[in-house]
């Protein structure tokens, strides 16, 4: 009774500090801190990889990984520098190797026939979402198609993560004027995409 | 249509150049969610800033289960190998630590006066004469000869690793008597 009492306690402890402390603490091998981590930052990385992978399912496992590569990579972090900067770079990164590899190649031929398939069977997960926010959703994924890794990462990380864009340089490793480069193509392919498909918010329709 | 509105429309160029600093960037985006007329203006302007806006993405607390269920199997894995990785390291360095011990002995001037006695050959029966440290000096002398060459004891072979070596210098020597019936 007693050792259940200590280890709540012990949890609750875990639980209210603040990440760099837990990553510390996972860092010397604590799995309740690396689980409590893990716990924390599962909504913020599934949904950046899901924004730039293109579907749930692929972002779960993007998710996995890249809190494997944190467990394996902990001793390189920096705690001078912000968790969830080193967080995002891993897993912008692995997203964008998700999206290059052959089996995100193959899927992305029947990448229509899936857009139709969500429509249809919206998941569990969509019906959390709100109806705008899920139709958005589905909007950048059709639309984003012909964006390259880099440039979905770079408009992702900015306008929907709102991130800096010398947070957005750090996460890539890449310079700032890199970055601004990327997100200018990127919006002049995207206007060019909605224009193409959607012509109706050139009109100012908004959803 | 407020104040704001006004002040706001005229950074809508600056905030597609990535020109705005990131208070007025957020105070823009919180404008724009919450005032229809402006965004309206602003996706005539520029349609991208549909996108202009956290998306509420969910991920529910059963799907976080699920993940964390996964990276902790991942992770049990991951050390487990670690740990096999180790002891295969562990072995390999104690393997490589006992020939270089066994390599010491047999090398160290004197060695073979008292390796010899212990030799299987000196514990060997009666059928195969037993050599005396004596008998295993005279077996290095004929093994100065080529190697694989000389029989002590009429069944035995001296395997001599460097026959040319004087009595001074160390002498790596391998006897087998054939006459032992192991």
């Amino acid at each position: 009774m007693e050792l259940v009492y200590s280890q709540r306690r012990e949890r609750e402890e875990v639980t209210s500090l603040p990440d760099k402390d837990l990553a510390i603490r996972a860092r010397g091998g604590d799995m309740l801190s690396f689980e409590t981590l893990v716990t924390r930052k599962t909504p913020a990385v599934v949904s950046l990889a899901r924004r730039i992978v293109g579907n749930g399912e692929d972002a779960r496992d993007v998710g996995q990984m890249v809190f494997l590569r944190v467990w394996s990579e902990l001793h390189r972090y920096d705690e001078r520098y912000s968790l969830n900067t080193w967080l995002y770079r891993i897993a912008t990164n692995l997203s964008i190797d998700f999206l290059r590899s052959a089996r995100s190649r193959e899927r992305a031929h029947g990448a229509t026939l899936h857009l139709v398939q969500e429509r249809e069977q919206s998941t569990a997960a969509d019906a959390t979402r709100t109806a705008e926010d899920a139709e958005l959703a589905r909007l950048f994924e059709t639309v984003s198609g012909s964006l390259s890794e880099k440039q979905k990462a770079v408009f992702v990380l900015k306008e929907m993560e709102d991130c800096e864009t010398s947070e957005i340089a750090e996460i890539l490793g890449c310079g700032e004027s890199t970055v601004r480069n990327h997100l200018f193509n990127a919006r002049r392919i995207l206007r060019r995409e909605i224009g193409r498909l959607y012509p109706e918010f050139l009109r100012g329709r908004t959803l | 249509m407020s104040a704001i509105c006004g002040i706001l429309r005229g950074s809508f160029e600056d905030y597609i150049a990535d020109a705005l600093p990131a208070p007025q960037r957020k105070i823009l985006r919180d404008h724009l969610a919450a005032c229809p007329a402006c965004r309206d203006l602003a996706l005539e302007k520029d349609p991208t800033f549909l996108f202009a806006r956290a998306v509420g993405d969910a991920v529910e607390p059963e799907e976080t289960a699920r993940i964390l269920a996964a990276v902790k199997t991942g992770v049990a894995l991951m050390e487990t190998e670690k740990r096999i990785r180790r002891s295969r390291r562990r072995v390999a360095a104690g393997a490589v630590a006992a020939a270089a011990v066994a390599a010491l002995v047999l090398l160290m001037p004197g060695a073979r006066a008292r390796v010899a006695p212990a030799s299987p050959v000196a514990a060997a029966p009666a059928a195969a004469p037993a050599p005396s440290p004596a008998a295993a000096d005279s077996a290095l002398s004929a093994a100065a000869l080529p190697a694989d060459s000389a029989s002590p004891s009429g069944d035995a072979t001296v395997y001599d690793w460097n026959p040319g070596a004087g009595r001074e210098e160390p002498r790596v020597v391998w006897i087998v008597d054939r006459g032992l019936d192991i």
